[in-house]
C-alpha cells in the first residue's frame, strides 16, 4: 500500500504524525521532493488564481505525486485543530479543490480534522481510515497515540533551534551542521508553510544566518508563554496559527536579546493581511519588517531590503554601545 | 586630482559621482539605464572622469542600486551597499538633523526615518510599484507629455481631479474618463501628483511617523507637483537636495571613503583600461544541475567569464571562483 504525502502545507507541523500514524499500519509512506521552481510553476497553473502561494505549491506537489503509482493521496480536510480555533477556509476546501482541478488524481484520503467542539470527526474518520487499510479500532487508536507522540517528539527538536523543516529531518534520522553563531539576534514570523519552505520563501532563513544572524522562530520559544500572551489581545485571534505568531510578536517584542522582528507573507493570504499589520502595530520597542512574497518575486529585491534591516540593526547597535562610557 | 567614485545602477537610471577628499560634489551624471547596464556603466565612467579637468586618480569605488553588483564586477568596488543604507547616509552628510527621508525612484519608493543620525525604521513598497517613477513614465507618455515638464504644468492647474492611486490600471482607467470627461490636462496631472502622494503615504508611509525635517530625494523629486502634493498632505516643508537625483551614488562614493579611511587599504578599483579596454557581454542561461532550473547569469569580459549569479546553490558561482583562485 503506497500512500502519497505532499511537501507543503500543514507538512510542516504534521508530517511526524501522519508517517508514523500509517507506517504503523504497514503502509508505505512516499513524499513529493522539496519544493522547486517546477513545483511552482505546475501549481500556478494548476490551481485556481485565488489562492495564496503556498496553496499553489501544494498543488505543485500533489501534481509531482501523481505521477507515483499511489494507492491513494493523503488530503486532510482541515477545519480546526484545536478548540476554539480555526485553520483557513482554504485548507477546508482542499480535497475539493484537488478533485475539481487536478487531471488524474489517486483516490484521496480526506479525514476530516475538526476539533473546534469535540474530536467526533475525526474519530470517526480514522476508523473509516483503519477499515480502508484493512484494520481494527483498536490498532488505529494505538498507532495514533504512538504518532501524537513522535509528532511531540519532532516539535520538541525544533525548540532547540531549528526552523520545522530541519527538525523533520532530524526526526526522520538525517544529521545537520548547526547554523553559526551570529552577531545579530532576528525574531522571524509567519505561516509554517511559508517560512518553512525554503524553496518557496527563497531560502529566506538561510540568507539571514548567512547574514550573520540568530533566527528565532516560534517553535523555539515556551508554548505555554505563546498562549498567554496571545490571551492578552483585546480579542481571541480567530485563527489557529495567528494567534500563536501574535503570542511570538509580544514576547519577541519584550525580550531584549532580540534586535528586530522580520514577518513573511504570501500575497494574497487574507489571514496575514490583518495578522501582518497587527503584528507591526504590537511590535513597539524595535524595528519591524513586513516581507510580502510572491510567485514572481524577484530574489534581489528581498536581499536589499534584508541588507538594509541588518545594516540598520547594527548601526543602531553601534550608537547604542558609543553611549556607554569605556571604562564601565 | 584623487576622487571616490560612487555609482547607483538603478532600473530606470545609472547615476555617477565624483566626491573629492574634502566630500565635495565635483561631477555628477544621470543617465537612463535603458535596458542596458553594461552600457551605461561604461558611458557614465567616461563622461564622469571626463567631466573633470586634468587626470581623474580614483581613491574609492562605492557601488550601490538593483545592478550594484554588476556594477562591482566591471569597476572592482570596495563597498557594495544597499540603496536604503546608501541614500541615508547621503541624505544626512547634507542635512545631518533631517527626520524623514522620501525616496522616490523608478521602481522602487522608500520612507526612511532616522534618529540621530542613523537609520531607525525605514520601508519599501511591496510587489506593487503603483506610486513609483515608472507609473509617472507611463501616465506622462499616455498623455504625450515630455515626464521632464510634467510637474511644471501640473503646477498650473487651478483644481486637481481626484484619480484612485491604488493602482496603475485603476488610475489609468480612471485618467481616461476624466479626459474623456473635458477636464483641462493641467488638473489631469496635478490629479496623478496627488494620487501618487496618496498611494506613497497608504502604502509605504503607512503607519511610519513622518517628522519634519523631511528631505525628498529620487528621480521623481525633480517632479516639482509631487513636492507641491507632499507638503500639502503633509503640511510641513520639503526639502529636496539640489542632488537629489544622484543621492544613491553620493551615499555609495561616501561609504567607499569611510570604507577607505577605516582599513587603510588601497583600492580594489579595476582602472580605466580594465573597463574601456574589453568588451563587457552577459549572457544566461537555465542551468539542467537540479529541478530548480535556475536562470544563471554570465558576465564576460573578452568571452572570459568574470562572474556567475543567480544560482542558489553557488556552484557556478564557487567553481568560477576556484578557476580564478
Amino acid at each position: 500500500m503506497r500512500i502519497g504525502i505532499p511537501y507543503g502545507l500543514f507538512y510542516f507541523y504534521y508530517y511526524p504524525l501522519w508517517k508514523t500514524f500509517f507506517s504503523d499500519l504497514g503502509a508505505e509512506v512516499i513524499t513529493s521532493s522539496p519544493t522547486c521552481r517546477l513545483t511552482v510553476d505546475a501549481g500556478s497553473a494548476l490551481a485556481v488564481d485565488e489562492a495564496c502561494l503556498p496553496v499553489k505549491v501544494y498543488y505543485g506537489h500533489v501534481r509531482e505525486l501523481c505521477s507515483q503509482d499511489l494507492d491513494y493521496l493523503f488530503a486532510p480536510r482541515l477545519v480546526s485543530v484545536e478548540p476554539r480555533s480555526y485553520i483557513c477556509p482554504k485548507f477546508m476546501g482542499i480535497p475539493d479543490m484537488l478533485r475539481a482541478q487536478v487531471p488524474g488524481l489517486p483516490q484521496l484520503i480526506d479525514i476530516t480534522v475538526d476539533l473546534s467542539r469535540s474530536d467526533r470527526y475525526l474519530q470517526q474518520d480514522l476508523i473509516k481510515v483503519g477499515r480502508m487499510l484493512g484494520y481494527k479500532k483498536s490498532a488505529i487508536q494505538e498507532a495514533f497515540q504512538h504518532a501524537l507522540e513522535e509528532n511531540r517528539r519532532c516539535i520538541q527538536i525544533a525548540s532547540q533551534g531549528w526552523s520545522m523543516a530541519e527538525a523533520i529531518k532530524i526526526w526522520d534520522g538525517n544529521l545537520l551542521e548547526p547554523p553559526e553563531a551570529g552577531d545579530l539576534s532576528i525574531g522571524l514570523l509567519g505561516h509554517g508553510y511559508s517560512l518553512y519552505d525554503e524553496g518557496l520563501s527563497m531560502g529566506l532563513i538561510s540568507k539571514i544566518r548567512q547574514l550573520g544572524c540568530k533566527v528565532h522562530l516560534l517553535e523555539s520559544l515556551d508554548a505555554e508563554r505563546i498562549e498567554m500572551e496571545a490571551a492578552t489581545m483585546p480579542k481571541r485571534v480567530f485563527w489557529t496559527l495567528g494567534r500563536k505568531i501574535m503570542g511570538g510578536v509580544i514576547n519577541m517584542n519584550k525580550r531584549e536579546e532580540i534586535d528586530g522582528i522580520i514577518y513573511l507573507a504570501c500575497f494574497g493570504c487574507g489571514p496575514d493581511s490583518m495578522i501582518g499589520e497587527m503584528a507591526e502595530r504590537y511590535t513597539t520597542g524595535k524595528p519591524f519588517m513586513l516581507l510580502t512574497i510572491d510567485e514572481h518575486s524577484g530574489e534581489a529585491g528581498m536581499m536589499t531590503r534584508l541588507e538594509a534591516f541588518c545594516d540598520m540593526l547594527r548601526r543602531r547597535r553601534r550608537v547604542d554601545e558609543s553611549q556607554f562610557p569605556a571604562y564601565g | 586630482m584623487y576622487y571616490y567614485l560612487g555609482v547607483d545602477i538603478g532600473s530606470v537610471s545609472s547615476n555617477f559621482v565624483l566626491l573629492d577628499s574634502r566630500r565635495r560634489l565635483s561631477a555628477k551624471v544621470y543617465l537612463r539605464t535603458q535596458g542596458n547596464p553594461v552600457q551605461a556603466i561604461k558611458e557614465g565612467f567616461a563622461q564622469v572622469c571626463a567631466a573633470v579637468p586634468g587626470p581623474v586618480k580614483i581613491k574609492g569605488v562605492g557601488t550601490t542600486g538593483s545592478g550594484r553588483h554588476l556594477a562591482d564586477i566591471m569597476l572592482g568596488a570596495d563597498v557594495v551597499k544597499n540603496e536604503i543604507t546608501a541614500h541615508a547616509v547621503a541624505a544626512c552628510s547634507l542635512i545631518p538633523e533631517v527626520r524623514t527621508i522620501i525616496e522616490i525612484g523608478g521602481q522602487d519608493s522608500k520612507i526612511i526615518l532616522m534618529r540621530d543620525g542613523i537609520v531607525n525604521d525605514f520601508a519599501m513598497n511591496t510587489v506593487c510599484a503603483a506610486g513609483t517613477g515608472s507609473f509617472l513614465d507611463q501616465q506622462a507618455s499616455r498623455l504625450s507629455i515630455n515626464i521632464e515638464d510634467f510637474g511644471v504644468r501640473a503646477l498650473k492647474s487651478n483644481k486637481a481631479v481626484r484619480i484612485a492611486g491604488r493602482c496603475g490600471v485603476f488610475a489609468e482607467s480612471d485618467m481616461i474618463h476624466k479626459q474623456q470627461m473635458g477636464y483641462p490636462v493641467e488638473d489631469i496631472m496635478m490629479g496623478l501628483c496627488e494620487a501618487l502622494v496618496r498611494n506613497y503615504l497608504n502604502n509605504v508611509g503607512k503607519g511610519k511617523k513622518i517628522e519634519a525635517p523631511v528631505v525628498f530625494q529620487g528621480g521623481v523629486a525633480a517632479n516639482i507637483g509631487i513636492k507641491e502634493a507632499f507638503e500639502k498632505v503633509l503640511g510641513t516643508a520639503v526639502q529636496i537636495p539640489p542632488h537629489h537625483e544622484v543621492m544613491g551614488a553620493i551615499g555609495a562614493a561616501i561609504l567607499a571613503e569611510e570604507m577607505m579611511a577605516s582599513n587603510g587599504q588601497l583600492t580594489t578599483f579595476n582602472g580605466e583600461t580594465y573597463i574601456n579596454g574589453g568588451e563587457f557581454t552577459s549572457r544566461s542561461h537555465e542551468c539542467s544541475g537540479c529541478p530548480n532550473l535556475c536562470e544563471v547569469v554570465c558576465i564576460k569580459r573578452d568571452n572570459q567569464a568574470i562572474a556567475y549569479w543567480g544560482d542558489r546553490c553557488k556552484k557556478w558561482e564557487t567553481s568560477l571562483a576556484a578557476r580564478l583562485a
